[in-house]
């Protein structure tokens, strides 16, 4: 069931890829120096945040935990915004926005960082509680928004904006200058993925049961928070708050797989494959005009999540 | 006697929503009136507002205790559950495409889509195999907010005007409301109240699990039906008259579990209600006086105040 669920989540990222990139059809220059690095990043990002929320939703048990919650988005946002509208974007701005850009995507991976940080002091006392933990996570996810409302509101209309579109996360102009350290994190988390595949399978016991069978449950439950997080604000530095990905794509490909917790790989297979076809659809229905791919995951992905739902009536 | 404490809280946070504002106005000047101006400013713009914040205080935080056992979520809200998407969609739908641009009308279209919204979630997660199991129900919730968020974005993102007066409501905000805003919403808000009163033995059940409460002999489906449709109302009222304040559903029950020391809904309810009042009610107050004549949002408090709140009924052990 897991292996073919894989199959056909590589499946739809392919047949994704190349429509994405070929369709409507144009010139070689547009296809392979526009469209493809475009569909790459959308396919990293994807695969991270798929693969942080099947972390997360696995260590918290908790199926509506992805990074929105637990504050790493907002951390990210904050960081963004501010860097947005203040001198940090021009600083040195010698060879225009391209500086600035690059200014922004390492303040708001420090600020997801950060977020992520105090979610896990805050929810660390005695242990690991799954529901402390998020709990934390919503409230610091609410100050945040606050202060990110604050300095919104404080901000000249223009940088508001810019940081407007930065929040609802779009790939629109970017590419493989994003694609590659959300790329080297992925790569990175490979090792440790195969220890998460094997390791996950004690987070579903109670901590108890654990500590019996001979497992340290609850540094086995921060290490995997600690890359799931990771993960979820290497990518949200690049695109933005594409974040509802990191909330279904574990659980659409928990439910093709009829598993118990997400499974790592098939979550990461349907993230990617969920921004590509969504990039690519807001590019194509208006087009011209251009709809953020963060609007269109949830568009996508939330009516396939409640068709599922419905399908498995009457299965077993 | 936390319940005291909590009816004692409301009371001054009447009190104070009732004399504080950009014009202070001595308790006794409040009850007896001297000049026509003072009783013009506590009868047409206090008072209607004071009542709506009771209102929608309780209505919020009632409605986030149901929400919370029925997903056994800590996290549930009416946010998270889409009813306050579906009010959101309806005031939208209502501006957009009906050209409605008063608050009175923006209200019966904001309780029809999230009585809308709020029918679909329960529909969808019933009709799953587990029947509306916990999982399913938070999982349909969360569906059902995004696509619904998609929407919303694509409707205002076409339409700049609609956005221009849709921004106003969407913060959430006690302002310019009438007594008839108040009256308008009031029979949804104790309809709501009297099935979360009659439910709250069965939502105890509930929080056992659904074997225990069905050991027990609750009728699993009818508690379910009876609180959701109570969550669908309250969530429905609240939003669709103050437009979607945040975190009074989700803070307000933490913290009455943690004050009343006791899970059982009989206890739980009404501290939560209370308290709901309270910050609904403090919130504005403090909008107003912060910084005069202009107002902050009750919307952006409530966040402000109410993280605070969460993270102490979350560390306190």
């Amino acid at each position: 069931m897991k292996l073919r669920t894989i199959l056909i989540m590589a499946a739809v990222l392919a047949i994704g890829m190349v429509v994405s990139t070929s369709v409507p059809a144009a010139t070689e220059f547009v296809v392979f120096e526009l469209r493809l690095p475009r569909a790459a990043l959308a396919a990293i990002t994807g695969a991270a945040f798929g693969l942080g929320g099947a972390l997360i939703q696995a260590v918290t048990r908790n199926p509506l935990a992805s990074p929105d919650v637990i504050g790493i988005t907002q951390g990210a946002g904050l960081a963004a915004t501010v860097a947005l509208t203040t001198g940090l974007r021009d600083g040195g701005s010698a060879g225009g926005i391209s500086i600035g850009a690059f200014a922004v995507a390492p303040a708001a991976m420090a600020g997801g960082l950060l977020a992520a940080a105090c979610v896990f002091a805050l929810g660390a006392k005695k242990g690991f509680s799954a529901n402390r933990f998020v709990l934390a996570g919503v409230a610091v996810a609410f100050a945040l928004r606050a202060g990110i409302e604050v300095v919104l509101t404080s901000a000249e209309t223009i940088d508001a904006q810019r940081a407007q579109i930065w929040l609802i996360g779009s790939l629109n102009g970017r590419g493989y200058e994003e694609a590659i350290p959300v790329g080297t994190v992925l790569l990175g988390a490979l090792p440790v993925l195969l220890w998460a595949a094997w390791a996950l399978r004690t987070t579903s016991l109670d901590d108890d049961v654990a500590r019996g069978i001979g497992v340290r449950p609850v540094a086995r439950r921060y290490g995997l928070a600690a890359v799931g997080a990771v993960l979820a604000a290497a990518a949200t530095a690049q695109v933005g708050a594409v974040d509802f990905v990191a909330l279904v794509a574990p659980q659409i490909s928990r439910r093709l797989a009829r598993a118990e917790r997400p499974p790592l790989v098939a979550s990461a297979l349907a993230g990617a494959a969920l921004v590509v076809l969504a990039d690519f659809a807001g590019r194509w229905i208006l087009a011209p005009t251009q709809l953020p791919a963060g609007v269109l995951t949830a568009a996508i992905g939330a009516p396939y999540l409640v068709y599922l739902l419905l399908r498995s009536r009457g299965r077993t | 006697m936390v319940a005291c404490l909590g009816a004692l809280l409301l009371l001054v946070a009447v009190a104070a929503s009732l004399a504080l504002g950009s014009k202070t106005i001595p308790l006794g000047e409040v009850l007896d009136p001297s000049t026509i101006e003072t009783s013009l400013i506590v009868r047409t713009m206090r008072l209607p507002r004071t009542l709506v914040g009771i209102e929608v205080g309780i209505a919020l935080a009632v409605a986030g205790v149901i929400m919370q056992t029925l997903t056994r979520n800590p996290i549930a809200e009416p946010r998270i559950l889409g009813i306050s998407a579906g009010a959101s969609t309806g005031v939208v739908v209502a501006i957009a495409l009906l050209g409605v641009s008063t608050l009175s009308g923006w209200i019966w279209w904001g309780l029809l889509g999230a009585g809308a919204a709020g029918a679909l979630v329960f529909f969808v997660a019933a009709r799953t195999r587990e029947g509306a199991s916990p999982v399913n129900l938070a999982l349909a919730g969360a569906a059902i907010d995004a696509g619904l968020g998609a929407l919303i974005f694509g409707l205002l993102s076409v339409d700049a005007a609609t956005f221009d007066q849709y921004r106003f409501w969407v913060v959430g905000s006690l302002a310019a409301r009438t007594p008839q805003m108040a009256l308008q919403v009031a029979p949804f808000v104790v309809i709501g109240l009297l099935l979360a009163a009659i439910a709250a033995r069965g939502l105890d059940a509930l929080g056992l699990g659904e074997d225990i409460a069905k050991g027990l002999g609750h009728r699993v489906s009818r508690v379910r039906a009876a609180s959701g449709t109570a969550a669908i109302l309250l969530t429905g009222a609240a939003v669709a008259v103050a437009g979607p304040i945040a975190f009074v559903g989700l803070a307000v029950p933490h913290a009455a579990r943690k004050l009343a020391a006791t899970l059982a809904h009989r206890w739980v309810l009404p501290i939560s209600a209370l308290l709901g009042g309270v910050l609904v009610l403090g919130a504005d107050v403090l909008g107003r006086v912060l910084f005069p004549p202009s107002e902050v949002p009750a919307g952006v408090i409530t966040a402000l105040v109410g993280a605070p709140v969460l993270l102490w009924a979350v560390l306190k052990r």
